[in-house]
């Protein structure tokens, strides 16, 4: 040392030292007096989100079934490989940077797109949300995350209920399908405890019925260590389990569904009601062409969903509640009815003019389909062999407003309120209605002859040309079409809506109508093809809709067994040309199957199993 | 015969014991959760036998013994700090130990006992006379070229010892306190501009320490230029950092900036030690060491697991035994009478206060996180026998108190 130095002056150097050391320590403490007494209650919260996390218990959704109780739609698990944000990350809330081997690896693993993965997992740190990374990951994925999961910070399996479509593409457009919940879906009902990621019914009996089928889901706290993986359950906090969905039995029988899927399978265009008109429930529905709801559950990609909307097809459309055609000769019913209910006819009315294959009115020559002339006919024979050229001058003999009232006496121009969403409208017109379009009194004449065969302006769905059926069948009784029959948990479930009075006349006139009907599927009537069944009575009326998108629509509307109705049927095939060589055969070939089991092929549509397709997934 | 109680510093030698004794518990505590490091303790017991059968030999040993050896330790010191770049095991990015068979040790810690002796030795000269250039320019290039090398490993955390020895050592030897702050400027120009982002600070603080020195016009000039040549090239020394320490200073100055990389590690510090509040949450009980939110939690963080199991209240006994440890080291100089012996305890209590003061003031947020270890907490064989080294030669200082 400094011997040099005093031992006074070394007592101050160390008062220095000493000091330094002081303030040193003090400082520590400072530190530790901030932390552990001024920010102990923040900093104890913070320690808690870190290890305590919020996990939503999903609840299935109540499953739909037949009226016998047949599975149409039910869950099964299905796999979720998601991204859970650390806490203090989403806390913070900051755009942590993604370490890129990380994201290699969880891309690898996952066998997804690494910016995609990118993308969701910086969503996830911002708003502190779970990202789905793969949804319904098939087992392979499932076995490479697994491996790694352990050194993966963030990545967790989730086990959700997944919607399943045991049959596939049957019926897809009346059950619908679910998905997860849209920005605007989730704007629009957030107020019913909605949240992002939630599984919500898109179209059809999914989206009608979401009240009865949605559960409510559970919840339970769990710890999670710093890689985000669980724990075990805080015990402070018990879970909230989840409630399930109620199921929702529909009047669908699988049976008829099938027959009439069957019946349908070699229509690419189209769609077929079959009603109970006894009570309107409907009994089997189908629309071409078709989609496999199960697509959605899995998570459908962009591309697939543009594929599905442009080719102009619209399988997503259900074609039977959501489209309306040009009716055609099956109005010609209504008129008819018209006519027998005023008194402007009786069953063997002859019109003035007989048919030569065409009919002149104000110049212009207005042609019969059957272009060689039916002669002169009665009113029930005219039916029998639409003679076009009878039913132009019953048009003009009747005038605008029996027509229309008729018509939407049977259920026409007005939605019949069945319960499946966006159901069109159709279009049955009006005096007023003319008006607007022509003028008033401007309005020429020959709109009627239009009318009396169902063209011109004319539009109805095939659920309307069901319920006009089945009024017709129940000798003017209405019914309002209907697709739920119960709800799991409401006891008093019913389609409760108002129906109107429905069409009133004599009891000799429905005979008369019955007897037309029935006489257009005998031989020599327009829809022979339709009776099948030896010894079952099948009333109908075909019909051949021009229009403006091609070739003439075919349609066919009936009801059998013609004595004691049980089945009102309608059926559109657009654009392949007449009703009788393409429509009618369709009822036929369904009756073939109802009530000739013996004879009847096999059933060549079977369920397609889910677990085949599930691998497919393709996003 | 009667058994003499050897005059050993009882104060130091308790607090020492006492901080080992708490730190074998919480790496114990640090590593009882099943996983790769569970009955680390049982080692770090070992090594703690080790460390005091060193610390025995070490302090029996006379010290004018590491007197005279400590040019050759010096020099065979820097040799390995050289032999490190070549044959070094690369751990985490940095070259710090040396492989030989069984045995791994760090250059570097032998390097910073080496400099303490041969700075005490140089120190201790009848005529010393620190104003002048020929007799305080050697100690400065003596604790350089350790100093660069350790920090080209890179062990910031080390390296930025030696200049801290060195200060209080010159402080020591009995340069005037305005003379060594006029030396220290151009060290306090950068920390202010680091900490403030503006140079005023300085510039105020450097006409005070100006009035208070009156150096000659010559050092006037000489500190003037050389506090303008900092100021121009700590950009340029800034860019020539590497990436990591860049990242850690940044960090440093703004954790929530990177909360997944050293960030996060501060703030997971801060939430353990913040939620153990005034008595923690009890031993072996703490949530955040047990989920694994804590990094490092037997090493460098061992204090944070402190902080949260053992509280305001076991926090602050650590702090009372490290200051019990520095107290009695500078007192220990103050009292021993041979000028090598008091020089080498003031340069070996800094390196620990040094030490102990980084790694804390990392814990609760308030210095970049640099990778250096709790004295006597942390896990790691070799840093514990070094500490234990370092008591050895404190305890030899008490031993020989009395001789000249």
């Amino acid at each position: 040392m400094p011997q040099g130095l005093p031992q006074r002056d070394k007592d101050t150097r160390f008062g220095v030292l000493a000091g330094l050391a002081v303030a040193g320590f003090g400082l520590v403490v400072l530190g530790l007096l901030r932390l552990q007494v001024l920010r102990h209650d923040e900093l104890s919260r913070l320690a808690d989100q870190n290890r305590v996390r919020l996990d939503v218990i999903r609840a299935p959704r109540g499953a739909i079934r037949d009226r016998s109780g047949r599975i149409l739609a039910d869950n099964s698990p299905s796999f979720d490989i998601v991204f859970r944000p650390a806490p203090v990350e989403s806390t913070l809330r900051v755009n942590t940077v993604i370490a890129s081997d990380w994201l290699a690896r969880v891309a690898g693993a996952l066998v997804a797109d690494s910016m995609d993965v990118r993308r969701k997992v910086q969503e996830a740190n911002r708003t502190g949300q779970t990202a789905i990374l793969r949804r319904a990951a098939p087992y392979a994925v499932m076995a490479a995350v697994e491996e790694s999961r352990s050194d993966l910070a963030g990545i967790d399996v989730q086990v959700t209920p997944m919607r399943r479509y045991p049959a596939g593409t049957l019926a897809a457009q009346l059950l619908g399908y679910a998905g997860e919940i849209n920005d605007r879906e989730l704007a629009e009902r957030a107020s019913k405890g909605y949240g992002l990621g939630d599984l919500i019914g898109k179209t059809g009996v999914e989206r009608m019925y979401e009240d009865a089928l949605r559960g409510e889901d559970g919840a339970e706290f769990v710890v999670v260590n710093a890689m985000g993986k669980r724990v075990t359950t805080l015990e402070e906090g018990p879970p909230r389990l989840p409630v399930p969905g109620h199921d929702v039995t529909l009047t669908i029988d699988l049976t008829v569904q099938h027959a009439l899927e069957d019946a349908m399978a070699k229509v690419d265009r189209g769609a077929a009601v079959v009603l109970d008109p006894r009570d309107g429930s409907v009994l089997a529905m189908v629309s071409k062409p078709e989609f496999d709801p199960n697509e959605f559950s899995r998570g459908i990609s962009f591309s697939r969903w543009e594929e599905l909307n442009s080719n102009g097809a619209f399988p997503l459309l259900n074609r039977a509640t959501q489209s309306a055609y040009p009716p055609g000769s099956t109005f010609k019913v209504v008129c008819m009815l018209a006519g027998l209910k005023s008194g402007e006819v009786q069953p063997d009315s002859h019109m003035p003019t007989s048919c030569n294959g065409g009919y002149v009115y104000g110049g212009r020559r207005f042609g019969c389909w059957f272009h060689s002339g039916h002669g002169s006919l009665g009113l029930v024979d005219a039916l029998q062999h639409s003679c076009d050229v009878y039913f132009y001058q019953l048009g003009l003999r009747l005038g605008l407003d029996p027509i229309e009232q008729t018509a939407r006496e049977v259920g026409l121009g007005d939605r019949t309120g069945i319960d499946l969403p966006a159901e069109a409208k159709g279009l049955v017109p009006t005096t007023q209605y003319y008006n607007q379009h022509f003028h008033t009194g401007k309005w020429p004449r020959g709109v009627l002859l239009n009318l009396g065969i169902g063209q011109g302006e004319l539009l109805a769905t095939p659920i309307q040309l069901a319920t006009m059926t089945a009024v017709v069948a129940n000798e003017g009784h209405a019914v309002r079409p209907h697709v739920v029959q119960s709800i799991e948990g409401q006891a008093n479930f019913k389609i409760d809506k108002p129906i109107e009075s429905g069409v009133v006349t004599d009891a000799a006139n429905w005979e008369t109508m019955h007897l037309a009907m029935h006489k257009v599927t005998l031989p020599g009537g327009t829809a022979n093809a339709s009776r099948s069944v030896p010894g079952m009575d099948v009333a109908g009326k075909t019909g051949t809709a021009q229009n403006p998108h091609g070739k003439d629509h075919a349609l066919f509307v009936c009801f059998a067994p013609l004595q004691a109705p049980t089945l009102a049927l309608a059926v559109v095939n657009e654009n392949v040309g007449h009703g009788s060589d393409f429509a009618a055969p369709v009822a036929g070939a369904l009756f073939k199957r109802l009530f000739l089991p013996d004879t009847a092929n096999v059933i060549v549509r079977a369920p397609r199993p889910v677990e085949a397709v599930q691998d497919t997934a393709a996003d | 015969m009667r058994f003499k109680i050897p005059p050993l510093d009882w104060p130091l030698a308790f607090a020492t014991l006492g901080l080992i004794g708490i730190g074998l518990a919480t790496v114990y505590s640090a590593t009882s959760v099943p996983g790769a490091h569970q009955g680390l303790w049982a080692k770090q017991l070992l090594w703690f036998v080790v460390a005091a059968g060193f610390a025995w030999i070490i302090a029996a040993v006379h010290y004018r013994f590491y007197d005279s050896i400590s040019w050759p330790l010096y020099a065979a010191s820097l040799v390995g700090l050289v032999a490190v770049f070549a044959i070094g095991v690369e751990r985490l990015g940095a070259k710090r130990w040396i492989e030989l068979g069984p045995l791994q040790f760090q250059p570097s810690e032998i390097a910073k006992l080496a400099t303490t002796f041969v700075l005490a030795r140089f120190f201790d000269h009848a005529r010393l006379d620190l104003r002048k250039v020929r007799w305080w320019a050697p100690p400065l290039l003596i604790t350089m070229v350790p100093f660069v090398l350790v920090a080209k490993e890179p062990d910031l955390g080390t390296a930025s010892s030696f200049p801290a020895m060195l200060i209080a050592m010159y402080f020591w030897a009995g340069m005037p306190a305005s003379q060594l702050l006029l030396g220290l400027s151009p060290i306090f120009n950068v920390a202010l501009f680091f900490l403030t982002g503006s140079v005023w600070w300085f510039v105020g603080l450097f006409i005070g320490v100006l009035a208070w020195a009156r150096p000659r016009a010559v050092v006037l000039v000489a500190m003037l230029a050389l506090n303008g040549v900092v100021a121009v090239t700590l950009p340029k020394l800034w860019n020539h950092l590497h990436d990591y320490q860049k990242r850690r200073i940044e960090t440093f100055l703004n954790p929530e900036q990177d909360p997944s990389g050293s960030g996060y590690q501060v703030i997971q510090s801060q939430i353990a030690i913040g939620s153990g509040g005034l008595v923690g949450k009890g031993y072996l009980k703490g949530s955040q060491k047990a989920l694994a939110y804590l990094p490092m939690r037997h090493t460098d963080f061992i204090y944070s697991v402190v902080g949260e199991e053992l509280g305001l209240l076991g926090s602050l006994t650590v702090v009372l035994l490290y200051g019990i440890v520095v107290f009695r080291g500078y007192r220990l100089a103050s009292i021993a009478r041979d000028g090598f012996a008091s020089l080498m305890a003031v340069g070996i209590t800094t390196a620990l206060f040094f030490h102990i003061m980084v790694n804390m003031l990392m814990t609760i947020g308030w210095a970049p996180v640099t990778g250096v270890p709790l004295p006597f907490l942390s896990y790691g064989g070799t840093a514990l026998i070094v500490n234990c080294i370092q008591i050895g030669l404190l305890q030899n200082v008490a031993l020989r108190r009395r001789e000249y």
